[in-house]
Order: C-alpha cells, then structure tokens, then sequence
C-alpha cells in the first residue's frame, strides 16, 4: 500500500514533465498538421543546455530556463523555415514525419559530436532533495516540475486566448483559407507556431535534466512516449496533453512500483487502445478541424 | 568493465549505411595498399574498433590501450626484438563489418597476429573469423556467456572472470562476515540484459543459500526511463541490502531516487556504473557515491603487475588523472602485456603456440593475475571495490584491499 501510494505520488508530479513536452508537441499538430517527431531531441538537447550552462557557468537550470527558451524557439523557427515551409500542403503531414525524423537525427548527431555519448545528470545541491510528509516522500523538483508546467502551460493558454497573435494561431487551426483572406498571414503564423511548440521543450529539458541521466539516444523513448500522450488525449488538444501526461505518468509509476515495470508500458498502451477503440480521436480530439 | 552492449535497433540503419560507405571505402583503398607484407620484421597486430558507432566511446578506450602498449613495447626494444605495428580498422560497432575487417586483416594484410574488439557483439563473429584461420584471438572486452558457449580453443577472454560472475566477490564478502553483521533481508534490482541480470541473480543464489532472505525483486526492461516508483516498492521492503544489476544509466537512477526516497540500505551494490570513477559521482553527486560497492578488474591505484607504469604513461599520452583512465584501455593494455610475456616464456611469438601456451599457468597483468579455462573463460574473480572518502578503493579481497570494507553504509549525502 506505502508502495502504490507513493507510487502514486511520483506519477502524478512527473506528469507535469511531460505535459509540458506534449503540450508543444499538441500545439505544433493543432497549428500546422505536423507531427514534431524531433521533439524529443529538442527536450535532450535543451536539457544538455542546460548542463552546460550550469557546469560551465554555474547557472542554476531552472534559471536557465528563459535562456534555452530563446533558444528553442529560434532553432524551432529555423527548421520550421528551412525544412517544413517548402512541403507542399496536400502531403505535409506525412512527409512531416519524414523530415522531423531527420531533424531529431541531425540533433542527435550534433549532441553526440558534442557532450559525447556517456550519460549525464545535472546534479544541482537541489536535485535530489525531497519533503517527507506523512511517511512519503515528495520530490522537491518533481514538485517544482509540476508547478513550472502549470505556470508554462497557463502562459501558453493565455497567449492563444487573449492575444492578438493567439487569436491568429486559432483561427489558422480551425479555418486556415479563411484565415488568410481576413489577413492573418499564415506563413509567419506557422512560423511562430511551431517556434512556440518546441519553446516548451526548453522548460521541461532542465526538468529532465535534473531528473534523470540522459545521453545523445534517450530522445527515442521519450518521443514513444509523447506521442502516445498526444494521441490518447487527442491531436492537437491541449487539455488533451494534460489528460494524457496523467495517465501515462500514474499508471506507469503504479504498475511499476506494485507489478513491475515490465508491465508498466503495457498497461498503458492497453488504455491507449481502449480509448481509440471507444473514440478515435483521442479523449479531448474533434474529428474536424477545432480548437486548440 | 564496460559492458555496454544494449544496441538500439533504431541505431542499426545508420550502422548499416556506415557499414556500406567504409566497405565502399575499404574496397577502393584496397589496391594501392596490397604488396610487401613478407617482411618478418615488424609484429603486424590487427584489430578492429569500434571507433563510430553505438560503441565508438568504449571503442576508442580500446583503441588507447593497445596504442599505448605498442608504444611501451617499442620504447623498449619490442617483443623479441621485433618492433610491434598496430593495424586498427574501424567496424563501425557492426557485426558485419567486423567479420570483414578481421578476414581482410588476416588475408590481404597478412598481419601476424590478431587483438579483439569490443563488445559481445562483435567478439562472437571476430573470434569465428580468428579460429578459421588458425589465429590466437585474445580479446579485452566481450565476456558474455554466449561468447564462451562457442568453446573456441583459441579465444581469451582478457579479463579476471566471465561477466556474469564479476558479482560473486561481493558475495564472498558478505558471507565472509560474521553471522551477526551479515544483512539478514536483500532486495534485487535488476537491469534485463545479459549483463546485468545474471551477476546479481549470481548474487542471490549464494546469498539464499546462505539464509539471506529475499524481501523483493525486480527486473526492468532497459527502456524504463523512471526508476523511482521500484526503487519507492524497494524502500518499502527495508532490505539491510540492496543488489543492484545495474549498466550506467540505471545505476544512477537507483542511486538517485534512493537519495530522493530517503533510503539508506545497510549495504548497497551495484554490478556496474558505480564502478566508474569519473562518470558515477557526476551523475549520482559526489556525496551520495559513500558506503556503494562495485566490481573492478583494474582501478585507479592498483597494485597489480605493471598498473603504476601503465597509469603514468597513460597520463602522459592522452592527459588526465588516474581517475579518467577508462577501464576499456586497461583491458586493451592488458592483452598486449599477456602476449609479451608468453613471447618471454617461450621465446616465440605465432599464433599455435599462443594457444597452446596460454591454456596453462597464470599471467600477471594490470588486471591482476589471469588463468584460462579450455573455452577462453578466466578462471579468476573480479577486485570488490567501495566508494570511501570520495574515491573508490579496493577493498576485497584482502589480497588486493587497500582498506577496510565500511558498514553500515554512511547515510547519503554523508
């Protein structure tokens, strides 16, 4: 029982991380019908950002965080420019799986280049801190973690709620011929977009650094693992993303600590098929185009 | 020790598309470099790396090691009064690709003698080529039990003890203390690959046998990322100690979420990861490396044959501290001191009487000494080493022990 529960406890807060991946990747399908499958290797790379910047400078990842972000959102910018734009409309989402492969690969092969291939942690005074409450222990950056999502995911709905620039993200979403003749320019929307999509792997690349060791490879089980969230909460839902980081994150982390983690990824993948079985668009996905 | 074998299959394309460019390549350079291989004055040693690849960091650490005893051997006269040549190609970390590099080695260069490579893997097919062709095949890495089960005369597995048995020294010390200080309840947490699992399942068996009761065990697939919520069902369980069957990754995460959990075992080990003196208290923190135990063949301070001499020419050709020495480079050096002293033995360095000579008697080298089995497999066991005072020290067998085993385990961050 100590076990399930405090099972419970890590599953819930590290759903936080990866809402905060999913969201961006949700975002990037919402807007421009891409599936971002480098996403993962932006979150590693973020979270080898991250590293460097605290080994070599002494700055603390979670105040890196503003830094990395810049950063993401240019290099996110720049591969939505350089390789996305020229697809054409009517295969872009095929052959987008296509070249964000290729981009998580090249990003693969910078970081390898780079940090080399050993694993690495970023070991802050904090990193491996927890609160003992009632028996069970609560992590200090899981908790933060989860608050950090909260606070990102609310600027990100505030943004394509209440502003102008949202407003046009929105719009392109639900009707992007219709978008274009009332002005919004969607090219630079897209842009943007996908440049905001991969900003968030740069919150959730500290996080992951902090906790876990990562090398050049581990983006390969975490976009298994973000796509699967995206898709049981529905495509291009962020709500959806939240749902779905939820319960893969708990029902991961209580197999594991009750069953064992052998069984973890199968009963989530069991649910996943459930829940296309009963709706096939996810739990929070339209079957046109819809809301964010 | 570095065992890292796990290939990611998502890896094996672009192994594959690498494989392809260097045969390409390999085929192309071939015909300005065939000709005068008869000459009998240089020692012509051939290996193939991994230099690129899934396996390119442990690769190159090979690569070091028998850079590094060539040179050594040269500086001083060479073997027999033959200087020694090192043919290294790269396989790219691919089963393919190896068996070609060792056929073309053997057969168009003509080398007189071959080294292995890295990694299981790659050992199995390089051996077979070896063995065809009549060649000793002495390897520093690739000590997996299907590499044994070939039974191949003339294959050596360069290390103290076949992989899956570098666990049963820590066995040996808990048993060997005295009824009262020995933990009473283990808990198993094991990584599911054929290096990992099997050295603490080793574990278990002496320890059950010998009334230690198992409060828990588990084995993860290599895939899972979060090790929080089994190391949170272990912590539940209290075990006085915890066996870790772990590689890298999974050992810092066990470490990691220990610390988080607030768990301290009486006793902790882990097969591997712990055992790295750089990599290990940067990914766990310096301050929470007190009280582990690990398996070493070769660590920094050794007083094995030859350890002092291999570690300062090691810093004074590729820089450093004894800390940074991979132990992949070790075990490459450690090859090139067993055939130099089968040459002073004998007085003949080819490959038949490689064979036969090595099959008896023991070899001192920076791994301590080293005995074969008629499959290849070392008849020795690996060093318990125990990280005390921020370094890792050897602490078992008394032999080798450089200071007193510490239990209970400090507290983490202690």
């Amino acid at each position: 029982m100590h076990a399930l529960i405090q099972g419970l406890i890590l599953g819930v807060l590290t759903a936080g991380v990866y809402a905060l991946m999913a969201s961006g990747q949700t975002l990037i399908f919402g807007v421009m019908k891409v599936v971002n499958l480098a996403q993962g290797a932006m979150v590693i790379l973020s979270a080898y950002l991250a590293y460097g910047l605290f080994t070599s400078f002494g700055v603390d990842p979670l105040l890196a965080i503003p830094v990395t972000t810049v950063a993401m959102f240019i290099l996110g910018v720049a591969v939505q420019l350089a390789f996305l734009r020229p697809l054409h409309d009517e295969d872009r989402s095929e052959l987008s799986l296509l070249v964000t492969f290729a981009v998580a690969l090249l990003i693969e092969g910078f970081m390898s280049v780079t940090w080399r291939t050993t694993d690495r942690s970023i070991n802050t005074s904090y990193a491996n801190s927890s609160w003992s409450v009632g028996g069970y222990q609560i992590t200090l950056v899981r908790l933060w973690a989860f608050l950090l999502s909260i606070a990102a995911l609310g600027v990100l709905l505030l943004l394509l709620n209440r502003t102008r620039f949202g407003r046009a993200i929105r719009a392109t979403v639900q009707n992007p011929e219709s978008a274009r003749l009332l002005g919004v320019e969607s090219n630079r929307v897209s842009a943007i977009g996908f440049g905001l999509g991969t900003a968030t792997a740069a919150a959730a690349g500290s996080i992951y650094g902090l906790l876990y060791p990562f090398n050049p490879g581990s983006h390969y089980d975490l976009i298994s693992r973000l796509l699967s969230i995206v898709v049981l909460g529905g495509l291009g839902s962020i709500a959806g993303a939240i749902v779905g980081a939820l319960i893969v994150s708990t029902s991961s982390a209580v197999v594991a600590a009750t069953i064992s983690p052998a069984w973890s990824e199968m009963t989530f993948f069991v649910i996943l098929i459930l829940v296309l079985l009963l709706r096939p668009q996810g739990i929070f996905g339209t079957t046109g185009r819809g809301a964010i | 020790m570095s065992f890292r074998v796990r290939l990611h299959s998502k890896f094996s394309a672009l192994a594959v598309v690498t494989a392809v460019a260097l045969l390409i390549a390999g085929c192309a350079s071939s015909n300005s470099s065939s000709g005068s291989a008869s000459s009998t004055q240089p020692l012509v040693i051939g290996a193939s790396v991994s230099l690129t690849g899934d396996f390119a960091d442990s690769g190159k650490a090979v690569q070091r090691g028998y850079q590094l005893w060539a040179d050594t051997v040269n500086a001083n006269g060479g073997i027999l009064g033959r200087k020694v040549q090192l043919k290294i190609v790269d396989d790219a970390s691919s089963p393919t690709q190896v068996v070609t590099n060792y056929q073309n080695l053997i057969n168009k260069d003509h080398v007189d003698l071959t080294f292995g490579p890295f990694s299981t893997l790659l050992t199995i097919p390089a051996s077979q080529v070896a063995k065809r062709y009549g060649y000793a095949f002495l390897a520093p890495a690739g000590g997996g039990p299907d590499v044994f089960a070939q039974n191949l005369d003339n294959f050596f597995f360069v290390q103290p003890a076949p992989t899956i048995k570098s666990g049963d020294v820590f066995a040996d010390y808990i048993l060997s203390l005295s009824k009262a200080d020995r933990p009473k309840t283990a808990a198993y947490v094991e990584l599911d690959d054929p290096f990992s699992a099997p050295i603490a399942e080793n574990i278990r068996a002496r320890f059950e046998a010998a009334g230690i009761k198992t409060v828990y065990k588990q084995v993860y697939p290599s895939e899972t990322q979060d090790l929080s919520s089994v190391m949170a069902a272990v912590a539940a369980k209290k075990p006085d100690v915890i066996v870790g069957g772990t590689q890298s990754e999974d050992a810092y995460s066990q470490v990691k979420s220990l610390v988080q959990l607030k768990y301290n075992p009486a006793f902790m080990y882990q097969s591997n990861g712990a055992n790295s003196p750089l990599e290990f208290p940067k990914n766990v923190g310096p301050q929470n490396t007190a009280g582990i135990f690990s398996s070493a063949d070769w660590y920094p301070g050794s007083k094995a044959s030859g350890s002092a001499a291999f570690t300062s020419a090691y810093i004074a050709k590729y820089g450093g501290s004894a800390q940074t020495v991979d132990d992949s480079s070790a075990e490459a050096y450690a090859v090139g001191q067993v055939l130099q002293e089968e040459a002073a033995k004998t007085g003949k360095i080819d490959n038949a009487t490689i064979i036969k000579t090595l099959h008896s008697g023991t070899w001192p080298t920076i791994l301590g000494n080293l005995s074969w089995s008629a499959n290849g497999a070392p008849n020795g066991s690996f060093n318990l080493v125990q990280w005390q005072g921020g370094k890792l020290v050897p602490v078992y067998p008394p032999s080798v022990a450089q200071a007193q085993p510490v239990f209970p385990k400090p507290n983490w961050g202690g």
